[in-house]
């Protein structure tokens, strides 16, 4: 039940920012946001104090589709709300949400390192986790990134 | 010499060889005298790029793989991506199998938070806490060793289930193990709780109220210390905490000490709950089948691992391997609380901090280069397995045959 009116207070708080809903599963909700929208989005859900950022997923749904994914998963107990940006895989640029919530930063090094997407504004984009003498322009997590010998 | 007057800030860099424990991370410290004015955070130093790793294997390979993301929690990380796939092929696992998978995760938290207890109370300089409760985590790694053959990567699930059974004999095994663990673990909520030296080191350090501890994003013991009410266990229940919820343990305080005593607290009720479990074990198969390809969708699967929430995030085409799994481990979420706590305290109180939070760097890092004579040579899954086979097959052939 809780998890229901969770859900159901997650919707009326972004009734006018979500472009998209979906309910994936029963205790989660998919709501799609425009990039220009994702930080007055997470600020409202920081205001109604819904949960908290567990995480950021960054998908690369590869060249032929030319589009990221970055998701961010909201917990509040069981309910996941997770906010859909999709961003042009030529200019992946996207706000970040360390203002409202400064525990992100990890988060936004990691996804920004890994597929080479830029979050802008973000207070460190140093690598989190790439060796130093890894190749700059190298993101491997992005689908037509084969590393040396094809498995690493 | 004219003794220095310049008031400029001075940065000592620690790690990333043993920053504190035997992981490596790498942290930059801003000193004015004593004091840390702020601080930086390098990881990866374990990097060995899993995430990626995953997308050109099976859904049962990737279990083997996963698994050893991390040496302590290696159970833990098992479940979650059993439960997010299961979740995806709409496989229903036999309630004997969701059981066992709690207990294993229950002796699990027992085996980690011993280990950290161990960890530190080194780092507070007290050795012989360490090697006590080092000694006495033998105890529970042979429960485990006895249940699945192995002290470290227990490897108990499969998909759709686990492989290991409890008889009636193990279960007596456990539970002389639990008790004499009970009496070592009350004795150490004691010691720690009353003896002055210790307490110096943990009262009212690296302090973090509940309103900075929400604010900071921690979780696992280190929030429940600060009074962040936020378990998996209780919030989501997942494989048995549904049906048996356990107790969830929590603290006020938000210093190293209330650190120390809801991690201990949390191995009575983890004992307690194991007993429980044991009285009414299901009974049920131990598996069920799993398809090989796994229906198309995204599946969240969340668990409460012995460090706080672990995250996983699932992606099938509907293939026999999977498009993308992302984890989120704890330890990324308490990292950033680690360059927040240790402002304005002294430079000698930073270790015992950055283990308060029980970090796991082997979690938290996952590509493997591999040097020889100083080259950079990356090996292939097919060149590293062959290798086994080849190592193995020479050095052991008698064992392998037996």
């Amino acid at each position: 039940m809780t998890t229901d009116r969770n859900l159901l207070h997650a919707q009326s708080i972004l009734r006018d920012l979500a472009t998209d809903w979906s309910q994936p599963a029963p205790e989660r909700y998919d709501a799609h946001v425009l990039p220009q929208k994702l930080v007055a989005t997470v600020t409202k859900l920081n205001q109604a104090r819904w949960g908290y950022l567990a995480a950021i997923t960054g998908l690369d749904k590869g060249p032929e589709v030319g589009e990221f994914e970055v998701l961010y998963h909201f917990c509040a107990g069981a309910a996941v709300l997770t906010l859909r940006v999709t961003l042009n895989r030529a200019y992946p640029v996207i706000p970040s949400v360390c203002a409202v919530f400064p525990y992100a930063s990890p988060y936004e090094r990691e996804t920004g390192e890994m597929l080479g997407i830029r979050f802008d504004g973000t207070p460190d984009d140093s690598w989190l986790f790439l060796p130093d003498d890894w190749e700059p322009e190298v993101f491997p997590l992005r689908k037509d990134t084969v590393l040396n010998g094809g498995d690493a | 010499m004219t003794p220095s007057t310049d008031r400029k800030r001075f940065t000592v860099p620690i790690g990333p060889q043993h920053p504190a424990l035997k992981e490596p991370g790498h942290f930059a410290f801003d000193v004015d005298g004593e004091i840390v004015q702020s601080a930086s955070v390098r990881l990866g130093y374990a990097h060995r790029g899993i995430e990626k790793a995953t997308e050109s294997r099976t859904w049962v390979q990737n279990l083997y793989l996963l698994e050893r993301i991390c040496g302590i929690c290696s159970h833990i990380h098992a479940t979650a991506y059993c439960l997010g796939v299961e979740k995806l092929a709409e496989v229903e696992v036999p309630p004997r199998a969701q059981a066992i998978r709690s207990l294993v995760a229950e002796l699990e938290r027992i085996h980690s938070h011993l280990l950290w207890l161990g960890v530190a109370a080194h780092e507070a300089g007290f050795d012989t806490l360490f090697m006590y409760s080092w000694r006495d985590r033998e105890t529970v790694m042979d429960i485990l060793e006895a249940l699945t053959g192995n002290r470290v990567h227990y490897s108990a699930n499969v998909l759709g289930g686990v492989k290991y059974d409890v008889d009636d004999k193990q279960a007596a095994t456990i539970r002389e193990g639990l008790d004499f663990l009970e009496e070592r673990t009350l004795h150490y909520l004691e010691v720690v709780t009353t003896d002055g030296l210790f307490l110096q080191r943990t009262r009212g350090i690296g302090v973090m109220n509940r309103d900075e501890a929400e604010q900071s994003g921690v979780i696992g013991p280190t929030g429940r210390a600060s009074g962040v009410h936020r378990d998996v266990r209780i919030d989501s229940p997942y494989t048995a905490y549904a049906e048996h919820p356990i107790l969830p343990v929590y603290e006020s305080t938000g210093d190293l000490l209330a650190r120390f005593i809801v991690r201990l607290r949390e191995q009575l009720a983890s004992f307690e709950y194991i007993r429980m479990l044991l009285d009414h074990l299901p009974n049920s198969p131990l598996t069920t089948r799993m398809p090989r390809r796994v229906k198309e969708g995204e599946a969240i699967s969340r668990v409460e691992a012995p460090r706080g929430e672990l995250f996983y995030f699932i992606k099938s085409n509907g293939g026999d391997m999977p498009e993308r799994i992302h984890v989120r481990t704890p330890t990324l979420c308490n990292i950033a609380s680690v360059a927040q706590l240790v402002i304005g305290q002294h430079l000698a109180d930073v270790p015992m901090i950055l283990v308060g939070i029980d970090p796991c760097f082997s979690c938290n890092d996952r590509t493997s280069v591999i040097s020889q004579d100083g080259q950079r040579d990356l090996w292939t899954w097919d060149r590293l397995r062959q290798y086994g086979i080849n190592h193995y097959g020479t050095h052991y052939s008698k064992d392998i045959h037996r």
